[in-house]
């Protein structure tokens, strides 16, 4: 049984369609992943970088990429992040695996039919390999993430187009087609030896390793750096109010400055909770709302509302964790209702724990409450961003509570790692 | 290039080595290149790799100038709360006459900033006792703390009576408050936070304007005679 003529002619022996549909993939999935190892890497020196966010392959770089910060900032982004600050990024194997896509695919399209049969099917099986990366790596950043970073997307595609490249790369296997037949020299393709495909899969295996390689032995010894930024003044003060939540399995103590409000703060919130860290810690929260309707710190609100959501949480009492990861959980929301108007923020408050607690906010003892923890932040001069990590009195710097987050704790508090 | 060189065996494989290691070789200085240039400025940051971030501190606002903070200093150290642990609590008279080298409208004119933040809490003739309205002003003016560091009470009497009478009914008055901010606060740092200055009848007076201040009698007729017998009580918005 023939081929479809329209269908015999793109995908049917000798077509050069599949391996020109996998090096154009192979291509884009070079660009895409090494803009993101690129993004990666300038993080490594501890600085705040804007990163590449588009579908457009050199698009410029910008700081409105807060869904493919989300992803560089994951647990998802990068392997091996006990050993190294920041982990491997997963984009490196990206780069090495397309490089040989890239490869294979000019290969293909220059052998047509004295490809072997076997080259064909070693490329269709293994070219579906950064598909399945892609589907499960799409898979987490919606379930996980919850937004989707079009850089990623961007190597999802050419891993898609790879994988249709090489699996339609199959089809010219089933005999020349009419028009390739009437060609005197198509010639049938060479059946091909087992040992070279095993031979592929091992350079295969080489090539995405290598850039790896490159990377882990250039990225620079952030120890000396991690114990730098400053000591907590005082631990704690008993007459702050300040809110104590243990985790199940509490090994060390830690104090965090949250803002319920700041969406870096939910990152790090949610970084804690996925690596397992926040169970294994007893932590003592002060509130610090970047909203200048309570910090006298800020001439602006940069979170309208935080101070409200904070007394909430402050409120919470006993079930104070659970208000902040309501909060966080809302954030979205929250802020837009913020945004609104106090009396929209209220409604929606109203709405999740009813009128006890508006009470509650509304009192003085809140209030009060709330300032003091302010006045703690003050008497320890900490900065006015948030969050802000302490480990015992030792304080985390702000660009090790993200990419480097699980690097750090293993190097000062390996007990809260899992 | 010629159809032999194109139909070889070994142009294809050929071609596809060569790109590949063409790319990986690419890939591979692209890398490291990132990384290195990373570490070059992790080991020499520039001020603009760094921004500056603001660190949370008591509140300051235009008010404080030098002399306003040149006489809170003095406050704060002569009347005992810095450095004064244990030891004597506020400041007479005749200390404030002392330490602030200032006249008496001097001194009242450093206060007028305050305005809006402060109160005039007012007793009746001869009394210490804070009345209903009293304590009800006392305790919003004491918990808008906001990022204030100290609190200042300023107690007087009128001319009314012996200047020995009236220092000790001043004192008596700034006691009363206090007491009251200890009782309403519970705050055990009070010691460490409340000012307490009582003047008596013998300096800085205060004039028959400051009727005009919020104060805790706003329907009640007031005079010159009336206004004095107060104390005056603020946050102060001032680092030291």
């Amino acid at each position: 049984m023939g081929l479809e003529p329209r269908f015999a002619a793109m995908f049917g022996s000798p077509s050069r369609f599949p391996a020109s549909l996998a090096l154009v993939g192979a291509v884009l999935g070079l660009l895409f992943s090494s803009y993101s190892t690129n993004d990666y890497a300038a993080h490594l020196d501890r600085s705040l970088h804007d990163v590449h966010c588009s579908f457009i392959p050199g698009a410029p770089v910008t700081a409105e990429a807060e869904a493919c910060r989300a992803a560089m900032y994951s647990p998802y982004s990068a392997v091996f992040r006990d050993a190294f600050w920041g982990g491997v990024p997963i984009s490196l194997f990206a780069l090495g695996a397309f490089s040989f896509f890239a490869a294979f695919a000019v290969y293909l399209l220059l052998a047509r039919q004295r490809a072997s049969k076997k080259s064909v099917i070693f490329f269709a099986i293994v070219s579906l390999s950064p598909f399945v990366v892609s589907a499960v790596m799409f898979f987490i950043s919606v379930t996980e993430l919850g937004s989707l970073c079009k850089t990623c997307v961007g190597t999802y595609v050419a891993s898609l187009l790879v994988a249709l490249g090489g699996v339609t790369g199959l089809l010219t296997l089933r005999g020349p087609s009419e028009s390739a037949t009437a060609d005197p020299s198509v010639s049938a393709r060479p059946a091909g030896h087992a040992w070279l495909a095993l031979a592929w899969l091992v350079v295969l295996g080489a090539v995405t390793l290598l850039p790896v390689g490159v990377y882990a032995a250039s990225v620079p010894d952030h120890r000396p750096y991690l114990t730098r930024c400053g000591e907590l003044k005082q631990v704690d003060d008993p007459n702050a109010g300040l809110i104590h939540f243990r985790g199940t399995h509490a090994v060390r103590s830690a104090l965090f400055f949250e803002d319920p409000l700041c969406p870096t703060c939910k990152a790090f919130h949610d970084r804690l909770k996925t690596e397992g860290v926040l169970d294994r810690l007893n932590v003592t929260l002060v509130m610090l709302p970047l909203d200048s309707a309570c910090n006298w710190m800020l001439d602006q609100p940069l979170h309208p509302g935080a101070c409200t959501v904070s007394k909430a949480v402050i409120c919470g009492k006993d079930r104070a964790r659970q208000v902040l990861e309501w909060a966080f959980e809302n954030q979205n929301y929250l802020s837009r209702a913020g945004k609104a108007g106090e009396p929209t923020l209220r409604a929606v408050i109203n709405q999740q724990f009813g009128p006890s607690m508006l009470s509650c906010i509304d009192s003085r003892e809140t209030k009060v409450t709330l300032n003091r923890h302010l006045h703690f932040a003050a008497a320890n001069s900490v900065p006015v961003s948030t969050p802000q990590v302490y480990l015992g009195t030792q304080r985390i710097c702000d660009e090790d509570t993200d990419i480097g987050l699980r690097f750090t704790l293993k190097q000062l508090a390996p007990e809260v790692v899992p | 290039m010629s159809e032999t060189i194109l139909k070889a065996r070994w142009f294809a494989p050929a071609v596809g080595f060569t790109v590949g290691g063409l790319l990986l070789a690419l890939v591979s200085f692209d890398v490291r290149a990132a990384v290195v240039a990373a570490r070059d400025r992790l080991k020499n940051p520039s001020a603009e790799d760094r921004p500056q971030v603001a660190v949370a501190a008591q509140a300051e606002v235009a008010y404080c100038t030098p002399r306003f903070k040149q006489v809170l200093e003095r406050v704060l150290h002569s009347c005992g709360l810095v450095g004064g642990e244990g030891g004597r609590r506020g400041c007479q008279p005749a200390d404030v006459k002392t330490f602030a080298s200032i006249s008496d409208s001097d001194f009242n004119e450093l206060f007028t900033p305050l305005r809006s933040r402060g109160a005039v809490i007012l007793f009746d003739e001869g009394k210490d006792q804070l009345d209903e309205q009293a304590t009800r002003l006392l305790d919003d003016v004491w918990f808008d703390r906001k990022g204030a560091r100290y609190f200042f009470v300023v107690a007087r009497a009128s001319k009314t009576g012996t200047v020995d009478l009236n220092r000790a009914l001043s004192h008596r008055r700034a006691n009363s408050v206090l007491f009251h901010l200890k009782e309403a606060s519970k705050d055990p740092e009070i010691e460490k936070t409340v000012g307490l200055l009582w003047l008596g009848n013998e300096f800085a007076q205060l004039s028959k304007e400051y009727c005009s201040w919020h104060n805790s009698r706003p329907d009640s007729k007031c005079d010159e005679e009336a206004v004095n017998r107060s104390a005056f009580v603020s946050w102060v918005d001032c680092r030291l």
